[in-house]
Parts: structure tokens; sequence; C-alpha cells
């Protein structure tokens, strides 16, 4: 284990041509590389060997399913999940001197990767209102402090209370309770920043807002589509699932502003041929379309099935299927028939022939799977693109039978889990009225602050207490600048988090670091070794067991802090056995069942190898619409694009980082490597802006508020984006994101597509030169 | 390519018979060589088969399934190398005719194994008279599912079926 940097790297930015293919031997090297930099190498067997086992540690990474008990690899894991799980079991550690001896302010200059090499937090820490340190707080006065805070508040909507992927469903399930026994609905979560887009669009289309397929659809499936989506570094192990496919006769068409890596050839480490041969190609077709184009594509695509049914009567459309599973057919065909072919070929950036071999594949393909991710959903337009990929599917009756269906791809260990337990701000009457008949409590039925509104509500002083349950909120926020200021207004922030980072060092008047347990550590209660558990993407509820000593004596687990804090802060006011919920989690998942469809019988069930399957209802023959049938959509679109001069920038993640973290300046498959204040444009855009490459510029927003938003000092690097596209690493350009940005109808911010012009600019202050490897 | 076709005649209600067949999980009670059933929904179905030293896994599409009268499967492969249908019809109020007709194409190595066809259609049999033995001596089913499957896709038996109660909100 090498110990936690004292300074920033200082390396230069080499920059070499993209890699044509992922994984492999590399993959291997660089997480095993990783691991024993931050821990030792028992701890890393014990934790890359348990990892997604049953009765093992469920990755903390990506929410991808994992096989089925009796077909997992003794090895079932990716790169990222590997360095994920260490970066957590690292045996670096964040005392009460590292505090002593950095103030808030200072901290607040590091970088993201600095902040989270420092290691495990250890023990409860506050920064006091007139104090640029924290100090370290007893558990019991931390949380009386706290507690304290929130029963002063003139409505209990003056808190909020934010999740992130990383909490189990225990927690969850716990806060959603804390907050809506203690009053409030202000439950913004991570959701509102990834995929609450998608859960929108299959809600009002499908009347589920899950994704309706499993990983065995996926090895069956006959063509697949991946639309703004790069599995090779957000959720490795779907390559595994993409080669199993592709072994089994399928085909795959990525669409992608970016030529990932991944997305064209796939080395599986675990392999013969990924060790030593050339892998397995995974893009039989690859549409380089441009950022937001994805409604237009899929408009195409259904244009064109319409127009051979009507070549050929009777043998292109499945007319049972949307004679008796769905409604608005008419319209929708009406409407997808009168687009133009100018303005769809325009807004994608495709060729026609490009959109016509997409066809044919479709053609020959009897089980379609589309696969999406924050490509399609931090789009202005995500929801209408979300309806069109679902108006695509139905017209071959690509729902509800095996290989076939819609595939929201969710990125965060229990994203998907978080949601189900009622983690949102707008939960349904009979969710609120199932509290109300088991706590006997009148839980508020009044809507909340999603993420955006939250920033929106701190800002305006309407927020005075953000507790965060997990998560880098101020980072994974958009608007930066207005979502620290935002932050800085509240009265009291309080963070349970394992690790460092700017969700520390952006806070309230008074702030509070509450350490919790990791996902990969043993939880003894007082009723003994307990487990959580989790929810794929595929809607597998499964548990996770710890497995390595806590890092600290003084870390409580998540469920302890909310049981705790709750208890204090509601004391008789609720009949909610908090303590018993915090000794034995059996406690709290037996009261799930009784709250939550699906989840009867949850403790015995889930203790079963492999866990839950909750069956989605499409696959059930259930559509539970306002039509009570899956609903054909009619969805307009504008030719907004950038002005001249102007491009059109996404964040994007580099392949060494974690949500917002990176754990190293290095993007391996883009060949970009120690730097990331960089921006990604295409060559002739470069021509046509007059940019040379290794050229410093600033970046500024362009949004209809005039407001000036500005990253300084991005140095050009020419990149196959697509054209008038550019790209920059997230969270570094979250400054440029306007708070009002939002995709219609889910709110959720449009990472994928701000409108940016470029300024001459300087490199920072000892910036080396950039090393050029053509 | 072999065909199998084998009928045997039970001394249940045809609703019995074909109640207890839906119930895919218990299988290994009745078959001497399925080893293992797991259903992953409705319509698809996994199965671990253990005939002599070989073990073979596949998985199973539902493409056709209507209560008391038929049901229809074939492995997932394309082109798939097993398909085929059961049927149920009544011959009196007490007794039923279940017929099996199975199509099996060559295939891996057990299918290059000589009397490979002979060899199945004898566990065909045997299920089957398993199946009568197991059915006639309980005289009730095990459990039953009346939903109906058409083109692999399911038709629920009522509007708001039990494995459809789950939640149902957008989920980010």
């Amino acid at each position: 284990m090498k110990k936690a940097p004292k300074h920033e790297p200082d390396e230069p930015l080499t920059v070499s041509p993209p890699k044509k293919w992922a994984a492999g031997v590399p993959a291997v090297t660089h997480a095993l590389e990783y691991s024993l930099d931050q821990t030792s190498l028992r701890t890393t067997a014990t934790t890359l060997l348990t990892m997604n086992q049953v009765g093992g540690i469920d990755c903390p990474g990506c929410a991808w399913a994992d096989p089925a008990p009796g077909h997992r690899h003794m090895n079932e894991y990716c790169e990222n999940g590997a360095k994920h799980i260490n970066d957590e079991a690292t045996g670096r550690r964040v005392t009460r001197e590292f505090f002593r001896a950095h103030p808030v302010s200072w901290l607040n200059e590091q970088s993201d990767l600095w902040l989270n090499q420092q290691g495990r937090l250890t023990e409860p820490m506050i920064k006091r209102a007139d104090s640029d340190y924290y100090e370290p707080i007893s558990w019991a006065d931390a949380l009386d402090l706290l507690a304290d805070e929130l029963k002063s508040l003139d409505s209990p909507d003056e808190a909020c209370f934010y999740t992130s992927g990383r909490a189990s469903n225990e927690s969850a399930f716990v806060l959603q309770l804390f907050a809506r026994a203690f009053g409030t609905n202000n439950l913004p979560d991570c959701s509102n920043l990834c995929h609450e887009t998608s859960g929108f669009g299959l809600h009002e289309t499908l009347g589920t807002g899950k994704g309706t397929v499993s990983l065995d659809d996926i090895h069956q499936s006959d063509l697949i589509f991946l639309v703004g989506q790069n599995p090779a570094t957000n959720h490795p192990r779907q390559l595994s699932a993409l080669e199993e496919c592709k072994d089994n006769g399928g085909k795959i068409i990525s669409v992608n502003t970016l030529p990932e890596a991944g997305l064209m050839r796939f080395k599986n480490p675990q392999q013969v041929r990924g060790v030593i041969g050339d892998g397995v190609q995974i893009s039989d077709q690859f549409l380089h379309i441009r950022s937001g184009g994805d409604l237009a594509l899929f408009q195409g695509l259904n244009k064109l099935l319409l127009e051979a049914e009507d070549a050929n009567p009777g043998t292109v459309l499945d007319h049972d299927f949307i004679a008796r599973y769905t409604s608005g057919f008419e319209e929708f065909a009406q409407h997808a028939r009168s687009i133009s072919w100018d303005d769809i070929l325009t807004a994608t950036q495709l060729t026609r022939e490009e959109i016509e071999e997409a066809h044919d594949h479709v053609m020959h393909a009897g089980r379609v799977i589309v696969c999406w991710a924050m490509g399609v959903t931090q789009q202005r337009q995500g929801v209408p693109t979300v309806r069109e990929i679902v108006n695509f599917l139905m017209l071959r009756g690509n729902l509800g039978r095996v290989g076939c269906g819609a595939s929201p791809v969710r990125g965060h260990s229990n994203v998907q889990g978080d949601r189900t337990m009622g983690v949102w701000e707008q939960m349904p009457d009979e969710f609120l009225d199932a509290l109300k008949s088991e706590f006997r409590f009148e839980p508020p039925r009044h809507h909340g602050y999603d993420a955006v509104k939250a920033v929106k509500a701190m800002a305006e002083g309407k927020v005075k207490v953000f507790l965060s349950l997990a998560g880098n909120f101020v980072r994974a926020a958009p608007d930066t600048e207005v979502t620290d200021a935002a932050m800085r207004r509240c009265k009291i922030t309080a963070q349970i988090s394992t690790k460092l980072s700017k969700a520390h060092t952006v806070t309230g008047e008074t702030a509070l670091i509450l350490p919790c347990l990791g996902r990969t550590e043993i939880d003894i209660q007082s009723g003994g070794v307990q487990f959580v558990t989790v929810e794929n993407t595929s809607s597998e509820v499964h548990t996770s067991f710890g497995k390595l000593r806590p890092a600290s004596r003084l870390l409580l687990s998540e469920v302890a802090i909310l049981c705790r804090l709750a208890n204090r802060t509601l004391g008789d006011k609720v009949d909610i056995p908090w303590l018993e919920f915090e000794a034995d989690y059996g406690n709290i998942r037996d009261r799930v069942a009784q709250i939550i469809p699906g989840f009867y019988d949850f403790n015995r069930r889930v203790a079963r190898p492999g866990g839950i399957k909750l069956p989605n209802p499409v696959n059930e023959g259930v559509y539970a619409t306002a039509t009570g049938k899956a609903m054909f959509t009619v969805n307009d679109w504008d030719m907004s694009a950038a002005p001249p001069g102007h491009l059109i920038l996404q964040s994007t993640r580099s392949h060494d980082q974690w949500n917002t973290i990176p754990y190293t300046n290095n993007d391996r498959y883009r060949g970009i490597h120690g730097r990331r204040n960089i921006i990604m444009i295409n060559p002739e855009d470069m021509v046509d802006l007059g940019l040379v490459r290794g050229q410093f510029v600033d970046i500024i927003g362009v949004w209809h508020d005039d407001v000036d938003r500005r990253v300084e000092g991005f140095e050009v690097i020419p990149y196959p984006t697509s054209r008038g596209c550019a790209a920059a690493y997230y969270p570094e350009v979250q400054p440029l994101v306007p708070l009002d940005s939002v995709a219609a109808i889910s709110n959720q911010p449009t990472s994928k597509g701000i409108v940016v012009r470029l300024e001459p600019g300087t490199p920072p202050p000892g910036t080396k030169p950039t090393e050029w490897h053509d | 390519m072999s065909s199998i076709e084998v009928s045997v005649e039970v001394r249940v209600p045809v609703r019995t018979a074909y109640d207890q067949w839906t119930q895919f999980k218990s299988f290994p009670r009745i078959m001497n060589a399925v080893q293992r059933v797991d259903q992953i929904g409705p319509a698809m179905t996994r199965w671990r088969v253990k005939t002599g030293l070989l073990t073979k896994e596949f998985m199973a599409e539902i493409v056709e399934q209507e209560p008391d009268s038929h049901i229809a499967w074939r492995s997932v492969e394309r082109p798939p190398w097993l398909w085929g249908q059961v049927s149920f019809r009544a011959a009196a109020p007490d007794r039923t005719v279940i017929t099996v007709n199975m199509h099996i194409e060559p295939h891996g190595l057990s299918g290059r194994l000589p009397d490979s066809a002979k060899r199945a259609r004898k566990l065909v049999r045997e299920s089957l008279e398993n199946f009568k033995e197991f059915i006639e001596g309980l005289g009730d089913a095990s459990g039953a599912w009346r939903g109906s499957i058409h083109n692999g896709r399911v038709s629920p038996a009522e509007p708001n079926p039990p494995r459809s109660r789950v939640p149902k909100w957008p989920v980010g």
C-alpha cells in the first residue's frame, strides 16, 4: 500500500491515439495496481474473491446484474469494480490530526482526486460556524446537534434529505421513513441526475419505471442498440454479456458521439481469446450521431419500419401486439410518416444510408433490445427520446418476450433500489397510505424538492438543514457556482460518508462529517452480524455481506446513524422502533415487506442464493398506464442547435473515475493521461474555429439568462467526436450546466447538451508542456 | 433431426394435469434426467439435464400456452435445437390424455453419441410415466399458473395478477 499523496499530482499531459479495444490484460494489471496501491494483498484478495458472489460483497460500483448462482466466475468483477471496491477498502485514514493540519478553505482548493486519495474518514467531525477547521465531536453530541437543528426549524420542509446510489435498501427505507415522519418529502436523490428521464418516459408509456430485460435477455437477443452509453467504463461487466450475445449470433449497433474503445472491441480477460487473441468485435454498426440526435434517429427508424410495412403489408409490424396491447398507434404513425428526412438527417448528422443499414439489421432481428444511459437522459429532449425508443420497440413487438425490451442501464449500485424503497419526492398515495397504515402517522402529501429544486430552495434560504446519505452532491449537481453558494446558505450540512470529498469542503454554516461503514465492512449490531440488500438494474434484489474489519471502531452503519438521529429528532412523536431497526436490519425488511409491493416474505426470500427477482409487469402482460395499454406517443422536437461558432459540450467521465471521483488523471482508452483540464474537439471543428491542438481556452456556457458560466484553462485536444460536439470531463465542466437547463418533464439537468463557446485562455500556473504521441 | 411423439393417459381431470405441468420447478421430482429448472419468467425457463455422464444446461422459451390445452416451447438458440409441445385432452371428466411431441436436432456432444434419438424417446416416455404416477398418486396439482402465452408473450389470467404487484413508480 502506498501512502496518501501530500501534493497534487504534477504530471504533464500526454496524448496518444484513442484505443481500439477495451479490457484485456491491461484491465487486470491496472485493477491490481490500483488495489495494491490502496490496500494489502490480503484485503485485495478478500474483496475481489468475494465480490458479486453469493454471500459476498455486492460491488458498490455499478448496478449491472450478476449471472445466476452457479454461473458466476471466480473473478466476477471488472477493472472499475475492483478499483472501486478497493478504493473503499483502502488502508489510508483521515484522522483528527489531518483535519487539524488542513483548514477547510484549503481543502476546498484541492482536487477531487487528492481529497479522495487521503483515505477513509474515521470519526465524527464538526466544523463550527466560526471556524475554518473540522474538529472531533462525539457521536452523541453530533447527532444531538443535528436533531436540535431539525427540531428548531419553522417547517419540516426546511430540511432536505439527499440519497446517493451507494445507500442500501435498508438505509434508504429508514431515511425516507424518517423524512416523512419528520414531515417532509424533500428527498432529492442521485436518480434525479442520472435516469429520472428514463423513469418518466417508461412509466408513462409502459406503466413501469424499470427496465424490462434480464441478463438472459441480453444473451439471447438478436440485436442490441447501445445508445448514449459507454459500457467499457461505466458498467464494464456489460461487455461480457454483449460478448455472449455475439457468441450466440446477436448483433450490436452502438450510437454515440464518441467512438469509445469498448464499443469497438472487447478482450475478455477471462477468455483465452481475450488474453492472447483479438477478442470480440462489439459493434456491427457504429452510428456517430450528433449529440441529442437520438430522438430523430429512432423516428427515422420508425418511419422506415412504417414504410416497409406499407410496401409489404403484414410482414413488418407486429399487428397482433399493436392491436391487443397498445394504444395510440394511428396518431403516432401519422406523425412519424410526416417527419421529413431532411430534418432527421440534420438532427442526427447521419446519412440516410447509415439509418437504412440500421433498419436492415432491425428487419432481420426477431428480438431487439435498446440499452441507453446518460447520453439519452441528460438531454433536454430525453423523455421524448425514451418514449420514441418505446415506440420503436413496440412496432415489431419487441416487448414482453424473451430477448427483447427496454434497458435503461443504471450506473450506481443501488440507485434503483433506493427509489424502490420510496426515496422520491413525489411518491404516490398508495405508498404513503401504506406507510400511514403500518406506522400510524400521517405522511406529508405535498411533493418535495428534487435535486434541482433543492438547490434553488437552498439558494433562496428555504432549506436550512441538508443531510446527505452518501454522495457528493455539490459536485454531482449542475451549475457548480450556484450549487456551492446554495449549500453555503444552509445553517447546517451533514454528510454520512466513507471518504473525503468536496461534500465536506463546501458546507453550510456548521458542518458535520458522520463517517459510516462501507459496504465492504463487517456490520455488527446488537442483534448480531448484519447484511444489507440492494437491487440491480435488472430488478434483482439480493444481499451484500461485509467482509473486512471496519476502518475505525468509531464508524457507525448508515442505518445506525439514521436510526439514532431519527430517535433523537422524533422521540415519542411517532411509534417507530428505530432502535429495533438498528439492532437488526431484519426488522426493517419485515416492515418493507408490509409496505412495498412485491417484497412479501422479504427476509426469507432475499436470503436465498441470487435473492429475489422482482417481476416486471410488462413481462407479465400488464401495462399499468393511463389507458391500461402500452402507449404509442407522438414526440415533437425542435431543431435547436449550437449557433455558428459554438459547440455542444457533453460532460463525460474518464475511464479511471467513479462518478464524481477520479482515481487517477488518466483516461486510458481515450489516450489521455496526466491531466483533466482538456476539451476534446473534432479536428474539422478545430479548423473552423481557428483552434490548434494544445491551445488553451476558456469554455463559456451559453444560456438565455446571460450569466457568465465559465471554466478556465482547458487544453484543446483533437478527438473524433461528432461534428459540432465537444466533450470534457465531469465534474470539471458542471459549472457550465445552467440549473434551469433541464429535461422537459423529468427536470433532469442536461449535462450532455450544453451550448458553449470558447475564448482564448492561458494554462494554469505550473502546467508542464504536453507530450503528443501521434 | 429426431421427432418423438409419446402419449399417456392419466386418471385426473384435465385441469389437474395441466396445472401440475405448469409447475416447472417441480420437474426434477418427476423427470429422472432433470436436475434443476429455474423459471426466470412466465415464458423463460432454464433447465439442467443430466444423461449418463453428460450434464447439459439450456434455456427454453415458452412460445404458446393455453390453459387446459397445450404448452409449446423451444430452446432459445437460433435456430432452436429443441422444440416441442405438450397437449392435454380430456378423455373423460376424470381422465386426460397427455401427448408430448418433441423435435431434437443433434446438438453438442450428446447429439453425436450413437442412439441419441432412441435415448431421448426413452427419456420422454419414462418422464410421462413418472408424471402419471406422480399426479395420480397426489390427486391434486401442487400449484397452477393460469395465464396464457401467445407468440412468446404473456396474457394474464386476471387484470392485476400477483406477479405484477411490484413498485411501478418512475425509477430514476
